[in-house]
């Protein structure tokens, strides 16, 4: 699965950074229009309020504004611009007391998952209606296993690139994200019994 | 790799497509006669199916009007952001030294404070009172008047010490 942080125009995003050090306002106001979008659709699974929204993805931003010389241009500019934004996120829930880094040792994260299997999506059934019962289960999921799924399952991230943008092993992005998957199964029957299959 | 314990963990990363060749291949063929495992990974392809129609059915993003002429703007102003200031790993430690600090300067100033009300204290026990006098109240003759004093007993004692002979006596011997 290619991954969605690849980037179609790295040469045309290194230019703008180029420029944007060497002091042309306008080369980073077009980086910024380039990439707002996806910032803005990152914030949203952490955030519904459109102001707490548009804060950290400014944020975001204006860090990036100031550690433009250090980009290295080993990654693509979204890349790492991805990693500025998930960090300040990361900082930001920290702010509000939902720490990311939820103990593991809370047994509510640890414990078994549920053997009953899960249906797929009903093919009669809304789109609309999936994704509205997706994104129910996901609120209600800890900060720690979103976080994970988001990067897996919306940024199509491979675990090389969600270790490194967390700062973990690739062998505890495998673990986290294959609790998540078990809470959000978990969470799913429980909002939603009428889509299990049994034991 | 037969084990149904090997292959469980894997399953979830092989769907993702993280695994090698060399790791996929005894798992496909575990697939193949394991019905027990084929059932979770159908399990987590179902669940899979959920986040993936959620991820093609997303609204769009509304972003603010002029936001990246904003940004922009704000980034060349030298603006490093609101929420920056705010970081608590950064702030939090620093917060602490500053209480730290003023505990430390009031518990200083309080423990000047006793030690003054005390000295005052001792220094009032000692000066005289209507009932008690101290030595150095007594009548005692200053340090000049004490040597002429003393100047004049030595004088007396100096006469009193001359031999008794009268002039008359003097003459008369040898």
């Amino acid at each position: 699965m290619e991954a969605r942080v690849m980037e179609p125009q790295p040469a045309d995003d290194l230019d703008l950074v180029q420029e944007t050090v060497a002091g042309t306002q306008a080369s980073f106001e077009l980086l910024v229009e380039r990439y707002q979008s996806r910032m803005f659709a990152l914030a949203r699974h952490y955030t519904k309020n459109p102001v707490e929204m548009e804060d950290l993805v400014q944020e975001a931003f204006l860090k990036a504004f100031t550690r433009l010389d250090t980009f290295q241009h080993q990654s693509s500019f979204y890349t790492w611009l991805y990693r500025i934004a998930t960090n300040t996120i990361l900082d930001w829930m920290k702010r509000r007391g939902r720490s990311p880094v939820t103990s593991v040792e809370d047994p509510e994260l640890i414990g078994e998952p549920s053997r009953v299997k899960i249906a797929a999506p009903d093919a009669q059934m809304e789109r609309n209606e999936t994704a509205r019962i997706t994104h129910e289960v996901l609120e209600h999921l800890p900060d720690i296993f979103r976080q994970v799924l988001v990067m897996r399952e919306f940024e199509e991230m491979a675990y090389q690139d969600i270790a490194e943008t967390l700062g973990i092993s690739i062998g505890t992005v495998e673990s986290r994200l294959f609790r998540a998957r078990a809470r959000f199964k978990d969470k799913l029957l429980q909002l939603h019994p009428e889509f299990g299959q049994g034991e | 790799m037969n084990a149904c314990t090997d292959s469980r963990p894997l399953i979830m990363s092989y769907l993702d497509g993280e695994l090698s060749e060399a790791q996929a291949a005894p798992l496909r063929k575990h697939l193949l006669e394991c019905q027990p495992c084929r059932a979770s990974a159908q399990d987590q392809k179902n669940l899979t199916r959920w986040l993936s129609t959620a991820k093609q059915v997303e609204e769009p993003v509304h972003v603010p009007r002029d936001f990246a002429a904003r940004v922009a703007r704000r980034a060349f102003q030298g603006d490093r952001g609101a929420l920056t200031v705010e970081a608590p790993m950064a702030v939090l430690p620093q917060r602490r030294d500053e209480r730290s600090f003023r505990f430390v300067l009031v518990l200083t100033a309080a423990a000047a404070v006793i030690v003054l009300c005390f000295a005052v204290a001792i220094r009032q026990m000692t000066l005289p009172t209507s009932s008690r006098m101290m030595a150095q109240d007594e009548n005692v003759l200053p340090l000049d008047k004490t040597i002429q004093e003393l100047d004049r007993l030595n004088a007396r004692d100096c006469e009193a010490a001359k031999p008794d002979v009268k002039p008359a006596e003097a003459g008369r011997r040898p």
